[in-house]
């Protein structure tokens, strides 16, 4: 067996790239069958002109009789940028998951029970009632704001379930708990006050999830998570230290606190940039990286990168599953991860609950 | 090589000091030695070294470098730590954890190459761990979980080695094999290492030097005999212990003895009557039920006798090998005059000795009961031709209480004076009663 575990150990590296490469093609092979789920029935042959005519070196051999304009528009300006922003939203989402649950060596964090989603929300929320049509320093004002409430969150579940240098489940999910009832009060409280014209508007976005995601919408979010999951990875390693605990981390090199920091940042800015934009979509931050640590274990070198494409294909089927579920209405997403979340959620806790026995 | 330096290191939590003016030199094949009772500051000492708690005043140094200047994985290539408690977060596998040992030596996105994975395995070899390498942290015992940490902190290659109570969650086999471990890559590969120790004993037997903590300021410093004394001891832990030279190890014994209990009344005075050890056991047992105890004679050197001057019990001593005399005879019956009881242990007689017995009997016939224990029979032990034996029957003819085992005598000699009131018309207990 010790020849086995060098082995192993040396093919390590090939074995990541292709489980990586394979979950880019699993996501690809979604995303295009997913194209064909909607209400309005388009073949695949049609799917895949109109794909083809969008790419520049290819065109020249399309027909372009082969679809007809409307399914053009179908096709390119509701399908294409509704299932792009399913990717990068769960890839953000699992994203961030993967970075709370290793900053707080917790496998229960995740964006939506630490209330950082219900920050980013109230944040985005306010921007919507009250900053309409303003900017931050050109950045749009929405996910900015969103930031902003979702850093300020974090800091404040953080600083309250924190007991000495380590952070139990216990007081984590608690405060989680605590500051989401109270923003979801606040949230509920700018519903009542907000003027009837906004009031619309924060309506349409609450309730939209992914359904209504125009390209102008998914090209302000899409490079703050792309950034994320980047800068995200430089930090990939320093996470396996720190699940050996704080201090160890420093004894083995790792500048703890600032990359606590930067961390949590980054989760938060992924976070608020996908509920921006969708609204609160819970429990894929939680399951995402909980199934894949599973499937190919916890080192954060492979677990991060497998998580964003895992969560991507997941947010990408759900929202397949809410277009059709109920046959001519469409659920918001956000359900239907909370329905497969809850239990998931539940099973974890009881599995959990051993621990907690003395 | 890498030397430490602490200088006039002062820690605080809030207002409250927890170390001040801690200063202390670990040279390369060192190993030292952090000792004191809980809340002495060791802990805090070596968190400040390692670089996670700055301290306030005072600066720390490797190689002239003050650590927290520089970068944490400039220090984590020279020095390497073992913590208490190593709780670990998620389900790594063991080759995982003693792999990130070789963090600090790898570029930003580098892979482990197969180097480090050689050189991870040598460490787990070193340790016994090596059989464990594809199995789950989580999976493992207290004691697996321990070694595999010092596998990790090997695979550093640290120069300098912090242990936190290393041996904490180890069994005795482990804590040699990982002490005798650190210490062979101390003498033979110059590697430095401070440990806080519990155990005085494994401190005297693997420390250079050591250092004694007691209040977060340092006590005593320096080698390992000339700090490891019962006075030190007794300073710091507020403990008695005997230090002797072991002769197996060549390295100093430390046996603590149990603190005395207050009691709660004084109570009477005993006499005992022993020699060759028969009589150690029992004077801590009674000193520390807060008896006056005397004893004699004894001759100097009797292990008894040692136990006497610990235990600062007065005794009429003899030179030693030599037999009683008049003088120590009535020295050691006027001591038995102010007891309100004997009692006499199962030491061997011979014809130096004889005479403890006469004083037995001169204090039966003056009202003083005398207990005797009767573990080994006189017969057995008698060198003297029977006269010991004759002695003894004239003893139990004269009243004295016969007892099979020492332990029988403090329970009875615990029961209260209340009890004993009730208890009077037992003859052999009421000289006991008189004085107390």
């Amino acid at each position: 067996m010790t020849n086995k575990v060098e082995t192993s150990y040396e093919k390590r590296s090939k074995r990541w790239k292709l489980t990586l490469t394979t979950l880019v093609l699993a996501l690809f092979v979604t995303v295009i069958l997913s194209l064909n789920i909607g209400y309005a029935p388009i073949s695949f042959s049609e799917i895949l002109a109109v794909l083809g005519n969008q790419i520049p070196l290819i065109n020249g051999g399309i027909d372009p009789n082969s679809f007809t304009p409307i399914n053009q528009a179908i096709i390119i300006d509701i399908r294409v940028p509704r299932i792009l922003a399913g990717v990068i939203i769960g890839a953000g989402l699992a994203a961030s998951g993967v970075l709370y649950q290793g900053v707080f060596k917790n496998p229960m964090a995740d964006p939506y029970v630490l209330g950082v989603s219900a920050g980013a929300s109230l944040g985005a929320g306010l921007a919507i009632v009250f900053g309409a049509g303003l900017s931050f320093v050109g950045f749009p004002i929405v996910p900015t704001a969103a930031f902003i409430a979702a850093l300020i969150t974090i800091f404040v579940v953080y600083n309250i379930s924190r007991v000495g240098t380590r952070v139990p489940e216990m007081t984590l999910l608690l405060s989680g708990i605590a500051i989401t009832i109270f923003l979801s009060a606040v949230f509920h409280l700018l519903q009542v006050i907000a003027p009837s014209s906004q009031l619309h508007a924060l309506v349409y976005w609450l309730i939209g999830g992914i359904t209504n995601v125009t390209w102008s919408a998914w090209w302000s979010i899409f490079p703050f998570i792309l950034i994320g999951i980047i800068l995200s990875y430089f930090f990939a390693r320093d996470l396996n230290m720190i699940a050996l605990g704080e201090d160890t981390a420093q004894h083995l090199g790792v500048n703890t606190e600032r990359t606590k920091k930067i961390l949590l940042a980054l989760g938060s800015m992924m976070t608020a940039a996908a509920v921006s934009i969708s609204g609160l979509i819970g429990f894929v931050g939680l399951m995402i990286p909980h199934i894949t640590r599973l499937i190919i274990g916890p080192d954060h070198r492979i677990l991060l990168p497998a998580s964003v494409i895992v969560g991507a294909i997941f947010l990408v089927l759900c929202d397949s599953l809410a277009r059709v579920a109920t046959g001519a209405a469409e659920l918001p997403v956000g359900v239907i991860t909370a329905m497969a979340g809850g239990p998931f959620f539940i099973f974890l806790l009881r599995r959990k609950k051993l621990s907690y026995r003395m | 090589m890498v030397t430490l330096n602490v200088n006039g290191v002062e820690c605080r939590y809030g207002s409250t000091k927890i170390l001040s003016d801690i200063s202390l030199e670990v040279k390369p094949g060192d190993f030292v030695g952090i000792l004191g009772p809980n809340g002495s500051g060791k802990t805090t000492l070596l968190k400040s070294i390692s670089r996670v708690l700055k301290p306030h005043g005072g600066s720390i140094l490797i190689d002239k470098d003050d650590i927290y200047a520089l970068k944490p994985i400039d220090v984590a290539k020279k020095m390497a730590v073992v913590p208490q408690d190593s709780t670990v977060g998620f389900n790594f596998s063991v080759m995982d954890v003693v792999l990130m040992g070789r963090n600090p030596h790898l570029g930003a996105f580098q892979m482990e190459s197969p180097k480090d994975v050689e050189i991870a395995r040598k460490a787990m070899e070193l340790t016994n761990t090596w059989h464990l390498a594809g199995r789950s942290i989580h999976e493992l015992s207290g004691g697996e979980r321990q070694r595999v940490i010092i596998a990790r902190a090997l695979a550093q290659e640290p120069k300098i080695l912090l242990l936190d109570e290393p041996m904490s969650h180890l069994d005795i086999i482990n804590q040699l094999e990982v002490m005798d471990l650190v210490k062979s890559l101390c003498v033979q590969n110059g590697l430095a290492v401070l440990a806080v120790i519990h155990d005085l004993n494994m401190a005297a037997r693997y420390c250079n030097t050591v250092l004694m903590l007691k209040n977060g300021t340092i006590f005593a410093a320096g080698e390992v005999e000339k700090v490891l004394t019962s006075e030190n001891i007794r300073s710091v832990f507020s403990v008695d212990a005997i230090v002797r030279k072991n002769l197996v190890t060549n390295s100093l014994n430390i046996i603590p003895l149990s603190p005395k209990k207050a009691s709660a009344d004084k109570k009477c005075a005993i006499h005992l009557i022993c020699g060759a050890g028969t009589g150690t056991m029992l004077m801590k047992t009674l000193v520390d039920e807060g008896y006056s105890v005397t004893a004699g004679v004894l001759n100097q050197l009797d292990s008894d006798f040692e136990a006497c001057e610990m235990l600062k019990i007065p005794v009429v001593a003899e030179a030693p090998f030599s037999a009683i005399n008049d003088e120590t005879y009535f020295a050691n019956l006027e001591m038995i005059c102010n007891a309100s009881m004997v009692v006499l242990t199962s030491v061997p007689f011979g014809l130096g000795n004889l005479r403890n017995l006469d004083a037995a009997k001169e204090a039966l016939q003056r009202g003083i009961p005398v207990y005797v224990i009767d573990e080994v029979p006189i017969e057995s032990r008698d060198f003297t031709g029977g006269r010991a034996t004759a002695l003894m029957r004239d003893l139990k003819v004269g009243g004295a209480v016969f007892v099979k085992h020492p332990s029988d005598l403090p329970s009875l000699l615990n029961v209260s004076k209340d009890k004993l009131a009730g208890l009077l018309e037992h003859t052999a207990l009421t000289g006991h009663v008189k004085d107390s």
